[in-house]
């Protein structure tokens, strides 16, 4: 005779024979993990594809180890003679220009590439040729740029002054993320073209591209450090193949963070849900435990049976989870079409799937243990009497739970691209468990000190709420989660949408036009009128250079030998555009120095950036040294000015005195507004286009629609993902109201015998329910908002701009959906008969 | 030569249940003591503490305060779990409700008993147990697919197949028609005879208490009477 534990086999066998096979009873707990590790499978495995993509392939996706940029000039024999040191370089010129056929116009991204591209990855066509740079007077052409201008392949058209046959259709192009944000289909030509088209004057607006492949292979950060120390002002941008598509890797990282953090409170809703569905499935097999331990199970033996079958339950639901996980990726993929900046299909990352598998499990731990260690105390004397006192609260699961948290905390903030983000998410997700806890707690007391109301139907209800086994604890946590889970999504979704509202500004231009010549300005104005005689037109110089160094005179910062440029010193990295003004221009307003003055002659000014100034220390009297096509030129900081960003007007963050730069090569750049009632017609821009022909028009509502689309996608994407947390919601919401629904059988069979009819039953259940989700509300509407503001202020960067009234009728239909389901559910018990209905328990 | 020490001695067992703000006193100083191999009938009105008498005699409650030794052990000192470990095969208990596990066979019930105290042939001697009582027919059949009489066959079952010095039935036929009654009460007889384990019963019935040595008579939480029966009657 064994004196000891149970084995873990003999165990196995009494479990394996209590569990029924389609898992009944544990079904909440099943389909809690299912969604819950489903949804960080799925998301773990899209975001690992994606980054894995963008890692493996950033050679290709970049089209070299190393791409240097710089606008407005080509390079010099002596950069390039530096750049053809470390391997194979190919070098090209990428800019917004004009294509014209006929009468049609269209704006195009005209890229211009020599016989060496691409260095990685191969270029094709629709037809299936491989390519490389087009021959000269050919041209691939995107297939938007053919619809636009009206031609098929062979057709002739125009850009600037050189004629072009479209002779393919771009199909690969392998370089094409790193090209970033694109204002109009790609034409791709020989490199000389642009300069023949009469397109790269002084002064035009256009990027110089120059890739290398390494030969030998070598660090790329340790060349692009050589080169910084070699050209310290030359105003070079650079990208490595590690960071071939720093936006794109930005966007996946938070997309996936986000996400992930979706996932994660998806699971640790279900958590609560497994919490009551194992503490449900145990209570029901109170008898069968008292039996056990009748027969000579220790509370030790009750405890590894149980735990084994708990186990497989949570086994299976992970593993289902994960499977479903994996098999939605390609679809998710597919929903996400153009907004993610590779193609994924059938994708299997073990890594995500072990990492999803152990949150699940985790969680699952976390939650169970506590009614477990519970049930193991069930008393053999169950059996004897008809219902024991309750169990005392027992400190024995407490390891258990710490354990489970403290590994989860450490997962989470090992595996996070924003750890604080990711840790404050946790922190913040046992806060608010915590809060509805307590809050439960304090409902209770409450209850039970209110006055008992005359109307039986409410002192019934109230009672509910607060008499002994009620599950009033349960069903706060349970209906606080799931109605915030609501809460949140409205939150989220009505915010997004407002941010797309808003990015269409209430008066934008309808054109920006780049590169007029600086001589034609009236002539442009006129033609424009011409066209559109209410037209207000706006034209400023642009130019292009880099912030070379800052500060007091005689303590300038050279920008080149600062370690690290902060997020919000942004103006200090690349070149940007920079103008000249006699008068202060719209939209900005100046809150420090003073304003040069018409006619001014005197030392060279600048007005700058307030929001900038303030982040690099800048003040009025400091220096400031800009690079324009490698001439240094230095300004006194004359004022700060604060800028209205969202009008989407000239908005440059260094505005010169015009002594300062007016002899610098440079076009002018201007923005179209049509008169009242207006729209955009075609006749205008083939009018431009035939009479400016190194011009570049650019319609701005099609930009915004690209914009609007995007960020269309994005509530897209997080409307699923936050689904999933709803679901999860859902799952939680109906487990916990069915638990309470079976504690009542009893008491609903009861009153029926003595004699309550349908409906009163009903009215006390809907008053009871009534009352909780009436003090649930406030709390629900309250967390819900705060994780949303959070999710789209600290994570997204938008604006907090929700639509309250969608939101507290999502909140209502919450509410809605929890009575109805409350009551729903005993509908087949008031049907039957009393004496029916008695027999049955 | 000095008497073997009995199956079950009680010296002034209290029960007492309830909170500390209303106590009730349930068992009030009960001694008694039942020798190996012998019948003992308890009756009593309701209320008057028979089942919880033989609840903290089975080792299935603790007792509030006294001396009690059952089986050589002793369960005044234990805590749940050392209970659960002394019942292993020591102690077989029959219940009126049958209280089988209903997500196992006739087998499995049976077997699981022995199970827990780490035999290695449970199974074959549950299936000898169930022949023995007559349901080699039914091995494989769920609680729900047996009529009231052949669950408790198989109570009986799971409660003899340990081979346990001691057996407690408590209301064995409470839930079953009369004649159904007698034969699970025949076939518990037959089966305490082969065995020669000490058997307690609970009973209502007096036809029941005069086939067993002795009738215990409870009141009000104390033993009212004690007989025993006469020589010669061994309740087979």
């Amino acid at each position: 005779m064994s004196e000891t534990g149970l084995s873990w086999s003999a165990a196995w066998r009494i479990a394996r024979r209590d569990l029924n096979a389609r898992f009944k009873g544990l079904r909440l707990l099943l389909v809690c993990l299912f969604l819950g590790t489903g949804a960080l499978a799925a998301i773990g495995t899209l975001t690992g594809a994606i980054e894995g993509e963008l890692a493996s392939r950033g050679q290709e996706l970049l089209g070299g180890d190393i791409e240097v940029e710089v606008w407005q000039r080509d390079l010099t024999p002596e950069e390039k003679t530096a750049l053809a040191a470390y391997g194979t370089v190919s070098g090209g010129t990428r800019m917004q220009a004009m294509a014209r056929a006929g009468d049609e116009a269209a704006p195009v991204e005209l890229k211009a590439v020599d016989e060496r591209w691409p260095l990685y990855g191969r270029a094709s066509l629709a037809d299936g040729r491989t390519v490389g740079a087009p021959p000269a007077g050919q041209a691939w052409v995107g297939q938007g740029a053919l619809d636009r201008l009206g031609i098929a392949v062979g057709d002739r058209f125009r850009v600037g002054t050189a004629e072009l046959v479209a002779a393919g259709v771009i199909a690969v192009e392998p370089d094409r993320l790193s090209e970033g944000f694109q204002l109009g289909p790609t034409v791709i030509v020989a490199a000389d073209l642009p300069g023949r088209a009469g397109l790269t004057a002084p002064g035009a607006l256009y990027q110089s591209k120059y890739r290398v492949a390494f030969a030998p292979q070598r660090d790329p950060a340790q060349v692009q450090e050589e080169l910084e120390a070699r050209f310290p002002d030359a105003g070079f941008d650079y990208r490595t193949r590690e960071r071939a598509s720093p936006g794109a890797d930005r966007f996946v990282g938070r997309m996936g963070e986000f996400l992930t953090l979706v996932g994660l409170a998806a699971l640790v809703i279900a958590g609560i849900g497994i919490g009551g569905g194992v503490a449900s499935y145990l209570e029901a097999r109170r008898t069968s435990v008292a039996t056990l331990k009748v027969l000579g199970a220790t509370s030790g033996d009750i405890a590894r049976i149980y735990a084994l079958q708990i186990g497989a339950a949570a086994l299976a639901g992970t593993i289902a989870g994960l499977i479903a996980g994996v098999l939605v990726t390609p679809l998710l993929g597919v929903a996400l079409d153009g907004l993610l900046p590779v193609e994924t299909g059938f994708v299997l990352a073990p890594g995500a799937l072990l990492l999803a598998a152990a949150f699940g499990l985790l969680v699952a731990l976390v939650f169970a243990a506590t009614p477990l260690v519970r049930a193991r105390e069930f008393p053999a004397m169950a059996l004897m009497r008809a219902r024991v006192s309750p169990l005392a609260r027992d400190r024995a699961a407490l390891p258990w739970v710490l354990g489970g948290l403290g590994a989860i905390v450490v997962l989470v903030l090992l595996t996070s691209n924003y750890p604080l983000l990711a840790g404050g998410f946790l922190a913040g997700a046992a806060a608010v468990l915590g809060l509805l806890a307590l809050l439960g707690w304090g409902l209770r007391r409450l209850t039970a000190r209110l006055p008992r109301p005359a109307s039986p139907l409410l002192r019934n209800a109230l009672a509910n709420l607060h008499r002994p086994g009620s599950s009033t604890g349960a069903l706060v946590t349970a209906l606080g989660f799931g109605l915030s889970a609501f809460v949140l999504l409205a939150g989220i979704q009505t915010a997004i949408d407002g941010n797309i509202e808003r990015s269409v500004p209430r008066q934008a231009p309808d054109y920006f036009v780049l590169d007029i010549p600086r001589d034609r300005g009236s002539d442009f104005a006129a033609l424009v009128r011409q066209q559109h005689p209410q037209a207000a037109v706006n034209m400023v110089p642009t130019l292009r250079g880099a912030i070379l160094a800052y500060g007091p005179k005689n303590a300038m910062i050279r920008v080149s030998e600062l370690e690290e440029i902060p997020d919000d010193a942004w103006p200090l990295r690349g070149e940007r555009g920079l103008s000249y003004a006699e008068e202060l221009p719209p939209g900005s307003r100046l809150t420090e120095g003073m304003w040069w003055g018409p006619m001014y002659q005197g030392e060279p000014q600048v007005s700058v950036d307030e929001e900038f100034a303030r982040a690099i220390d800048l003040e009025v009297g400091d220096y400031l040294t800009v690079g324009i096509l490698g001439v240094e030129r230095t300004a006194r900081v004359g004022s700060l000015r604060q800028l209205e960003w969202e009008n989407m007007g000239f908005n440059f963050v260094l505005v010169f005195s015009p002594n300062t730069l007016r002899d610098a090569p440079h076009n002018l750049t201007a923005t179209i507004e049509l008169g009242p009632g207006e729209t955009p017609r075609p006749e205008l821009l083939r009018a431009l286009v035939r009479q400016f022909p190194s011009t570049s028009v650019i319609e701005v509502g099609d930009v915004l629609a690209q914009a609007q689309t995007i960020l269309g996608q994005v509530g897209v994407a997080t409307f699923a993902a936050a689904s999933v947390a709803v679901l999860a919601g859902l799952a939680v919401l109906i487990g916990a109201i069915a638990a309470a629904r079976a504690a009542r059988t009893y008491d609903t069979v009861v009153l029926r015998v003595l004699g309550a009819s349908r409906a009163q039953v009903m009215a006390m259940q809907l008053a009871e329910y009534a009352l909780l989700a009436a003090m649930l509300a406030g709390v629900a509407l309250l967390l819900g908002t705060g994780l949303a503001w959070l999710v789209i202020t600290r994570l997204f960067e938008f604006e907090w701009l929700p639509h309250w009234p969608t939101i507290l009728a999502v909140l209502g239909g919450g509410i809605g959906f929890v009575l109805v389901f409350a009551l729903a559910g005993s509908l087949p018990l008031l049907r039957a008969k009393p004496a029916q209905a008695l027999r049955s328990l | 030569m000095t008497s073997p020490s009995p199956a079950i001695s009680a010296r002034a067992l209290t029960l007492t249940l309830g909170s500390d703000a209303a106590p009730v006193q349930i068992l009030r100083g009960i001694d008694l003591d039942i020798p190996e191999g012998q019948i003992c009938a308890l009756l009593g009105p309701s209320g008057s503490g028979k089942s919880s008498l033989m609840a903290v005699l089975s080792g299935l409650e603790r007792a509030s305060a006294g001396a009690l030794r059952v089986a050589g052990a002793d369960f005044a000192s234990m805590g749940e779990d050392d209970l659960a470990r002394a019942r292993r095969g020591r102690i077989g208990i029959v219940l009126q409700a049958f209280h089988l596990l209903p997500t196992m066979t006739a087998l499995e019930n049976v077997a699981t008993p022995m199970e827990l105290a780490g035999e290695a042939d449970a199974q074959a001697r549950a299936r000898a147990e169930l022949v023995a009582v007559g349901l080699g027919h039914r091995l494989d059949h769920y609680p729900t697919q047996l009529s009231g009489g052949e669950q408790q066959r198989v109570a009986i079952a799971r409660a003899i197949a340990p081979r346990p010095r001691l057996i407690f039935a408590d209301e064995p036929t409470g839930n079953l028609d009369v004649a159904t009654g007698h034969e699970i009460i025949e076939l518990l007889f037959a089966r305490r005879a082969e065995t020669g384990a000490t058997l307690l019963v609970i009973t209502h019935d007096p036809e029941l208490a005069s086939r067993c040595d002795r009738i215990v008579t409870m009141a009000d939480g104390r033993i009212a009477s004690d007989t025993h029966a006469g020589v010669g009657s061994t309740g087979a």
